[in-house]
């Protein structure tokens, strides 16, 4: 129904001749023979100057699930597991020390935000996956490998050892406009009695190469 | 028309779903004592519903002030007059956070980027492909300044490289949309442009976050980015983009435009969009009852429109008796929906500002009152900000589980102490212990042993 009104009103309307551009240029008017060429003229289609790939139209900072983590400097290639938030309110911890949790309820890596990957300094009985950690120095790539072998390049910016109970959880867990992807592990003295290490160090890293 | 007098007389207080309140204003009208990540509305948040709304308002008038100067259309200058009061009102924002200097400041970068558009739209019109170019080239060197701009201002925590790959997103939609109008791809260009609304609420975000994040005191320590928040922006900008794409729609339907088609498709897929949001609450069959509803007020539009084109009164009659009954209908299923916590009285004076509002940017654009027409569309483009704000605030007292935050509050156990050299001496001082106790035992044992036998 509405199309037929459609069709009757550009009848209408062309009859009216009151859809003609004030823009119109003047030579082709002229050179026009009927009003419907004058319209064929002026409806010539736009070119637009750049070719659709060159356009950006769609946010690419969607993220990638991590599958591998790789630190170059370190010499560290490993597997990332999924990890949350334990009832005590910490966030989850890998179960092999070899591998590497990623805190998947938050932040995906090359997403809008935090992008948080932890994993031990050692096992009971030797070193673990991040235990030179420390070592990272700023402006050392991270990788981030995820499924169809797509990877993502992060740099260090920063590294922050922070006394275990105080450190600024909501920051280096939180939103930012940029895409971070923060590391921690612990460092410092053992608490015999805590079991547990007496810092925590955060690497901090921004994206610089989205996923290709 | 007489019933106009009676639409006019609504003020605007007395709906439940007002307008976001002003810039740097607390607006808690949701007290449940609910945990401050399942508060919809609060100083932080309000802030990024405020930008949000003025960012992706901007986007929808600038998309649609193009088209009306490449047709040379009879309303493009109250269309671009409201570009510029958006313009004002944004720059009235950053001034309120960053000073009036800063204010003025910013108001002349972003106003130098819709002069580009212009440019843009000129040159284009009059066939010249320096001047677009020239434009483009222009509106390049807009973004560094522009984000050179925030991130001076933000300290930094917007960051240069970020925010010109935001700023290319938007100047590209907005080309995007333009060159495909132009083209008669209109389907394109439609698509863009509901995009180019949805991409301003990043945007919104990541401004509101920054100033959050530099001035937490003044929000009360409060973060923009919960799962309540981020619930009110979804639907403030399902809600937004049905009003604007709805007053759109209903032009070209009038105007009898060859992006008809096209206008009412991407209305419809809006209308998809908020029957998804409306599924993954409420379920598949709340949402297809919601899609009904919701189609059929939409109906009731175009048939007021089709009516108008004929200048049939009794037609216009019936649509508008046909809408009232229509908000009897919805406001009754959302407050089924929502147990009660959406009144449905209170929807149905909501639901008819909305249905007033676009009747009247209608009426007023037949009526060749332009003025009047961007002044509603800005009312009722405001206005579903209240809409959202309202829905996701009982949608949150309703499944409040859903919307606790996921983040931690302590930091990971990552270590288990095997190489501790603290750790080592203290596994061998135990060992050497259990050894030497062990062993003393056994001496003593075989002492007792040997003295008994």
């Amino acid at each position: 129904m509405m199309k037929l009104y459609i069709q009757v009103l550009i009848v209408a309307m062309l009859l009216a001749g009151c859809t003609q551009p004030e823009a119109k240029p003047q030579e082709k008017v002229v050179k026009a023979s009927s009003p419907i060429e004058v319209a064929e003229v002026e409806d010539m289609p736009i070119v637009p100057l750049r070719t659709p790939e060159e356009f950006s139209l769609e946010d690419k900072r969607v993220g990638i699930e991590p599958k591998v983590i790789e630190i170059p400097s370190l010499d560290v290639k490993a597997t990332v597991e999924e990890v949350g938030r334990l009832d005590n309110g910490q966030m989850g911890v890998p179960q092999d020390p070899n591998q590497a949790g990623w805190f998947s309820p938050g932040t995906k890596p090359g997403g809008r935000g935090s992008a948080v990957i932890a994993g031990h300094v050692d096992s009971k009985t030797g070193p673990a996956v991040f235990y030179e950690l420390d070592k990272m120095e700023i402006g050392d790539d991270v990788l981030i490998h995820g499924e169809d072998g797509k990877t993502m390049r992060f740099e260090v910016v920063k590294k922050i050892a922070y006394p275990r109970t105080d450190a600024p959880v909501d920051a280096i867990f939180g939103f930012t406009y940029g895409s971070g992807l923060n590391l921690i592990t612990c460092t410092g003295s053992w608490d015999r009695k805590a079991k547990t290490h007496d810092d925590r160090l955060v690497v901090y890293t921004e994206l610089v190469e989205l996923a290709e | 028309m007489k019933f106009k007098k009676s639409w006019a007389a609504i003020p605007l207080s007395v709906s439940l779903l007002f307008p976001t309140g002003a810039i740097l204003t607390s607006a808690a009208e949701h007290e449940h004592g609910g945990k401050a990540s399942e508060a919809v509305s609060n100083k932080a948040v309000d802030l990024r519903a405020t930008l949000d709304s003025i960012l992706s308002e901007h986007a929808y008038l600038a998309v649609i002030t193009m088209q009306k100067g490449l047709d040379g259309a009879a309303d493009f200058e109250a269309a671009a007059g409201q570009l510029g009061e958006n313009t004002d009102e944004l720059s009235k924002a950053v001034g309120s956070v960053y000073g009036d200097k800063a204010g003025e400041q910013f108001k002349e970068i972003w106003s130098s980027h819709i002069g580009y558009f212009v440019n843009y739209v000129t040159a284009t019109a009059e066939k010249d492909e320096e001047g677009r170019k020239k434009a483009l080239k222009d509106l390049d060197g807009y973004r560094v300044t522009q984000a050179d701009f925030l991130a001076v201002a933000t300290e930094n925590r917007l960051k240069a490289s970020d925010l010109e790959e935001g700023l290319k997103m938007h100047v590209d939609q907005l080309i995007w949309a333009f060159d495909n109008y132009g083209a008669e791809d209109y389907d394109k260009a439609y698509e863009s442009l509901k995009e180019s609304m949805h991409h301003m609420f990043g945007t919104g975000k990541g401004l509101s976050w920054a100033i959050t994040d530099q001035f937490p005191e003044k929000f009360d320590n409060l973060s923009v980015d919960t799962k309540a928040a981020d619930l009110r922006e979804s639907l403030n900008n399902e809600f937004s983009t049905h009003a604007a794409l709805a007053i759109l729609a209903m032009q070209k339907g009038i105007d009898g435009a060859k992006d008809f088609d096209a206008a009412a498709a991407i209305l419809n897929s809006n209308t998809e969009d908020l029957t998804k949001s409306v599924e993954s609450v409420y379920g598949a069959e709340g949402a297809k009852q919601f899609n009904e509803i919701w189609s059929s007020h939409i109906g009731y539009f175009v048939d007021y429109v089709q009516a108008t084109a004929k200048e049939d009164k009794a037609g216009q009659d019936k649509a508008m008796a046909d809408l009232d009954a229509y908000r009897v209908t919805q406001a009754a299923f959302l407050d089924t929906a929502t147990e009660g916590r959406l009144k449905a009285a209170d929807l149905e004076e909501g639901l008819k500002m909305h249905v007033d509002q676009l009747l009247m940017a209608f009426d007023s654009y037949v009526d060749e009152d332009y003025e009047a027409t961007y002044d509603n569309i800005h009312e009722a483009y405001s206005h579903m900000f209240g809409v959202g704000t309202a829905l996701s605030g009982a949608i949150v007292d309703q499944f409040p589980d859903q919307f606790a935050s996921a983040m931690p509050a302590d930091m990971p156990k990552t270590g288990m102490g095997g190489m501790s050299q603290e750790t080592d001496y203290t596994v061998l001082w135990v060992t050497l212990s259990m050894i030497f106790i062990a062993g003393t035992s056994l001496v003593l044992i075989r002492r007792k042993t040997a003295e008994q036998q």
